[in-house]
C-alpha cells in the first residue's frame, strides 16, 4: 500500500531532517550561538552564489546567529513543507511564492509576522507588495506571512531583426500594444522565411511565426494577463468564493486561441512545452515573439547563439495594463524556536542592497523601492529598463487569496486550458467545466 | 532487549500439555520475536494507522481537529468521478502493462533459453533495467521522450512532445513500464523453462508434435504454476507503481497518466487531505487483494 510506503518516506524525512538540524536545537541559554535553518530555493546559477553570498556576509557579522543555507526546489518544495511541518521539522526560514502562502497560514503553520516587521523593511517596500502576503489568520484578522521580495512580470522576448524587418511599431512601457496590435503584429510576422537547421540541419525556406505560447503550465500565466480585461476569475459574496468566467475572463482566453487556431499566428509546436522549452526554436527565427516572466532573459542572454539581436518589450495592454502580481517570499516557520533571530535575518537579507543582489541573480523585479533604484536595475542592458517600469503596472493577483486555488489550478484549470488551447474543447465548455468543477473544489475548503 | 527475551525460561515444573500452550509454541514465539518487532513496528503499525486514518477527517495542518467520520471519506470516493478517472486509468495501465510485459518477456525467456551464441551474456545484459532505480529509468526514458533532443524523435523524424501529449502520454508510460518490468518476469520465467524435464519434449518429439503444439501442450502447462506467480507479483507490482510515473509525468497531461497511487499522493501531500488519502490507500488495497484473491482461488481450484 502507498501510504504506507509514503509514511515510511515521512518518518525517514523527518529522521534525516532531525539529524541534519540536530545539533542546531540547543537553547541559546546554554552559549553556544543560535542556529538558524534557511531553505532557499534560488537554482539559477547566479541566484544561488548571490544567496550563498550573503548567508556567508551574515554568519561572519552575526557569531551568535549562525544561519546554515539548506537547498530546496521549486518543483517539490510545497509537499516538502507538508511533510516537515507535520513532522514539526520545518526550516526557520522558508522560501516560497506567494500562492503557496495562503494555504500554509490558513493551516497554522506559518508565523505572523505583522508586529515583528521592523519599520525599514516594512517602508522599503510598497504596500501593493505586502498585500501579496496578506491573508486572513483564521481568527476574523489578517496577518502577514511573509515578507515579499521578488516579483515575476510578463514581458515579450522579441527577435529584433524580424521586428524591424516587419515595420510594426516598437512598442515602450509608456506605450505598449494593445492586444489588437500584438495580434495584428504577430501575423504579419507570420511568413515563409529562412530558419536556420529546419532541413535536415541545412537551411531552408520554412514556415515562420510571429508568436509562441508555450502552455504546459497555463494557469498562472493566463490568469495574470486576465487582469488586463479586468479577469479576475473568482468573486467572493457572503464569505463563499466561487468562480466567475465572464466577458473579462474570456477575453485573454480567446485572444490567446484566435492566435493559435484562427490567425496560425502562433507556432503550434510550442503549445505543449514549458515556458523555457521553446528558446532554441526562437534563436532559429522560427517565432518572433515570446510572451514570457522577465525572468527568462537570463536564459536568453546565457544560450543565444552569437550574434543574435533581442529586445525586451512590454506586455500587451487591455481595457488596463494591469497584470497579477506573486511574489517570492520569506516565511517564518511558527514553530520555529528562534523566530526574532530568524526576523533579525530576514531584515538583514532583505535590505535594499541585498534585494538588488538577488533580483539581479534571478533576473526578477525587487520589491524594495531601494533596490529598484539602483541604476543596475534601470540599464537599457538586456531590458532591464522595460522589465522594472512593467512593475508598476503589477496589482495583488486576485486568485491569491482563494483557499483551495492550487488543487482548483492542477485538477480543474490546467487540464481545461490546456484542452481549451489545444482546440479540443470550445470556449463556452472549458467556461463550464471552470466553473462547475472548479466550485466542487472549493466547497472542499469552505466547510 | 533481544538478550532478556531470549534467555531460557527460569525451570518450572513440566506442565501437561492441555493446561495452554506448549513449550515448543512458547519458544518459537520467543525466538520470533527479535524478526516480529521491526514488522509490527514498520509494518503493521503503520499500516493500521493509515486504516484509522481512512475514518477520520484528518487533515495535514496545525488548527485542524481531527474527528471520526465514518464511512463518509467513503461515499465521497464511490462519488468523486477524478477517483474513477484516476482508477480506470490505472485498470489500463496494470492490466496492459503487465500483459504486454508478460508476452514480451516469454518470447525473451524462451529465446535465451535456446543454445545461442554468446547467451551467457545476453542473459545479463536483459537484467540490466532491473539494477536501475524507478527514479533513474524515468529520467533516461524522459530524455528518449525528449520533444527536441530526444532519440525517439530524431529516429522517426517526427516532431512529438510524447509526455505532453492527451492521447500518446499513457501508451508512452505503459512502454517504459514494461520496459522496466521485464527483466525480474524474464529471468523467473527462464528459471522456469529450465525445469522442465527434457523427457517430455523428446517424448513429444517421438509423436510427431510440431514446434509450436510442443510450447502449447508441454511448455505452457509446465510453465503455469511459475506464469501465476510472477504475473500476480507483476499486478501488485504495477498497479502501485509511483516513482517511475512520477519522474515522467507527474500525472500529467491533464491527469491522463494519473494513476491511483499519485491521486492518493496529491491528495496528502497537495491538497493534505490525510483522511481522504488514506481512505484512496486503503481502498485499492482493497482492490487489489479482491483481484488477486479471485485470480489465486481460481488457480488452486483448477490445480485441484
Amino acid at each position: 500500500m502507498r501510504i504506507k510506503s509514503a509514511l515510511a518516506a515521512a518518518a525517514i524525512l523527518t529522521l534525516t531532517a532531525a539529524c541534519g538540524g540536530g545539533g542546531g536545537e540547543s537553547p541559546s541559554s546554554s552559549g553556544g550561538p543560535v542556529k538558524i535553518d534557511f531553505l532557499s530555493l534560488a537554482w539559477q546559477k547566479d541566484s544561488v552564489a548571490a544567496n550563498k553570498q550573503l548567508v556567508e556576509e551574515w554568519n561572519k557579522a552575526n557569531p551568535n546567529i549562525q544561519v546554515t543555507y539548506v537547498q530546496g526546489s521549486w518543483d517539490n518544495v510545497n509537499d516538502q513543507l507538508v511533510t516537515q511541518f507535520a513532522g514539526g521539522t520545518a526550516p526557520d526560514v522558508i522560501h516560497n511564492d506567494s500562492p503557496a502562502l495562503s494555504g500554509f497560514a490558513s493551516d497554522g503553520y506559518l508565523l505572523d509576522l505583522k508586529d515583528r516587521l521592523p519599520a525599514e523593511l516594512k517602508n522599503d517596500i510598497p504596500q501593493a507588495a505586502w498585500d501579496t502576503t496578506t491573508f486572513d489568520d483564521g481568527k476574523g484578522g489578517q496577518g502577514v506571512y511573509g515578507v515579499p521580495f521578488l516579483q515575476e512580470s510578463q514581458v515579450i522576448i522579441a527577435n529584433k531583426k524580424l521586428l524591424d524587418e516587419s515595420g510594426v511599431r516598437v512598442p515602450t512601457p509608456d506605450d505598449p500594444w494593445t492586444w489588437d496590435e500584438f495580434s495584428a503584429a504577430a501575423k504579419k510576422m507570420t511568413t515563409q522565411r529562412v530558419v536556420p537547421g529546419s532541413g535536415d540541419g541545412e537551411d531552408a525556406m520554412g514556415q515562420g511565426y510571429g508568436v509562441a505560447w508555450p502552455m504546459k503550465s497555463p494557469v498562472n500565466k493566463t490568469l495574470n494577463l486576465a487582469l488586463n480585461f479586468g479577469g479576475t476569475f473568482f468573486q467572493t459574496s457572503g464569505g463563499k468564493t466561487t468562480v466567475k468566467v465572464g466577458p473579462e475572463e474570456r477575453e485573454v482566453l480567446q485572444r490567446i486561441h484566435d492566435q493559435l487556431h484562427k490567425d496560425k499566428s502562433a507556432d503550434p509546436a510550442a503549445l505543449g512545452q514549458g515556458t523555457a522549452d521553446p528558446l532554441p526554436a526562437f534563436y532559429q527565427g522560427k517565432f518572433a515573439l515570446l510572451p514570457a516572466g522577465v525572468y527568462l532573459r537570463q536564459q536568453v542572454v546565457e544560450q543565444a547563439p552569437d550574434g543574435f539581436e533581442w529586445v525586451t518589450l512590454p506586455a500587451p495592454k487591455g481595457t488596463s495594463a494591469q497584470q497579477g502580481a506573486v511574489s517570492q517570499t520569506l516565511s517564518i516557520a511558527q514553530e520555529s524556536e528562534h523566530p526574532e533571530e530568524a526576523m533579525k535575518f530576514i531584515a538583514f537579507f532583505l535590505n535594499g542592497a541585498n534585494q538588488a543582489k538577488l533580483a539581479k541573480g534571478d533576473w526578477l523585479l525587487p520589491t524594495s523601492k531601494t533596490a529598484a533604484a539602483d541604476p543596475a536595475m534601470t540599464t537599457k542592458e538586456n531590458g532591464w529598463d522595460v522589465a522594472t517600469a512593467s512593475a508598476k503596472n503589477l496589482v495583488v493577483a486576485p486568485f491569491l487569496k482563494v483557499n483551495g486555488f492550487d488543487e482548483w489550478k492542477s485538477k480543474v484549470a490546467t487540464p481545461v486550458l490546456q484542452e481549451y488551447f489545444a482546440n479540443k474543447i470550445t470556449l463556452d465548455e472549458a467556461a463550464k467545466r471552470l466553473v462547475e468543477d472548479g466550485n466542487e473544489v472549493l466547497e472542499r475548503y469552505q466547510r | 532487549m533481544t538478550a532478556t527475551v531470549t534467555r531460557p525460561a527460569p525451570p518450572r515444573k513440566p506442565r501437561p500439555a492441555r493446561r495452554g500452550i506448549s513449550r515448543e509454541t512458547r519458544e518459537l514465539w520467543v525466538l520470533m520475536l527479535p524478526a516480529m518487532v521491526p514488522v509490527l513496528l514498520f509494518s503493521v503499525g503503520p499500516l493500521l494507522y493509515g486504516i484509522g486514518l481512512a475514518f477520520t477527517d484528518a487533515r495535514n495542518t496545525r488548527v485542524h481537529e481531527t474527528e471520526f467520520v465514518g464511512l463518509e471519506n467513503f461515499t465521497r470516493l464511490l462519488g468523486d468521478e477524478d477517483f474513477w478517472a484516476s482508477f480506470q486509468i490505472g485498470a489500463i495501465w496494470s492490466v496492459s502493462v503487465t500483459v504486454l510485459q508478460f508476452l514480451a518477456a516469454l518470447g525473451l525467456a524462451l529465446l535465451l533459453n535456446e543454445k545461442l551464441r554468446f547467451s551467457g551474456l545476453a542473459r545479463v545484459l536483459s537484467v540490466v533495467p532491473w539494477a536501475m532505480p524507478p527514479v533513474v529509468i524515468g529520467l533516461m526514458w524522459k530524455l528518449v521522450y525528449h520533444p527536441d533532443a530526444g532519440v525517439l524523435n530524431g529516429l522517426l523524424g517526427t516532431d512529438i512532445n510524447w509526455l505532453a501529449d492527451f492521447s500518446l502520454a499513457l501508451p508512452a508510460i505503459i512502454v517504459v513500464g514494461i520496459w522496466a518490468g521485464m527483466p525480474q518476469t524474464t529471468v523467473v520465467l527462464l528459471a522456469g523453462l529450465q525445469n522442465v524435464p527434457k523427457e517430455l519434449y523428446e517424448a513429444g518429439a517421438m509423436d510427431g508434435a510440431g514446434t509450436w503444439r510442443r510450447f502449447w501442450n508441454i511448455t505452457l502447462p509446465q510453465l503455469r504454476p511459475v506464469i501465476v506467480a510472477i504475473t500476480s507479483l507483476d499486478f501488485v507490482w504495477n498497479i502501485n507503481q509511483f516513482g517511475l510515473v512520477y519522474v515522467l509525468t507527474q500525472g500529467g497531461p491533464g491527469g491522463r497518466t494519473r494513476l491511483p497511487m499519485l491521486f492518493a499522493y496529491e491528495e496528502a501531500f497537495r491538497y493534505r487531505m490525510a483522511g481522504y488519502a488514506s481512505m484512496l490507500g486503503l481502498a485499492m488495497a482493497i482492490v487489489v487483494l479482491a483481484v488477486l484473491g479471485l485470480y489465486l482461488w481460481r488457480q488452486m481450484r483448477e490445480a485441484k
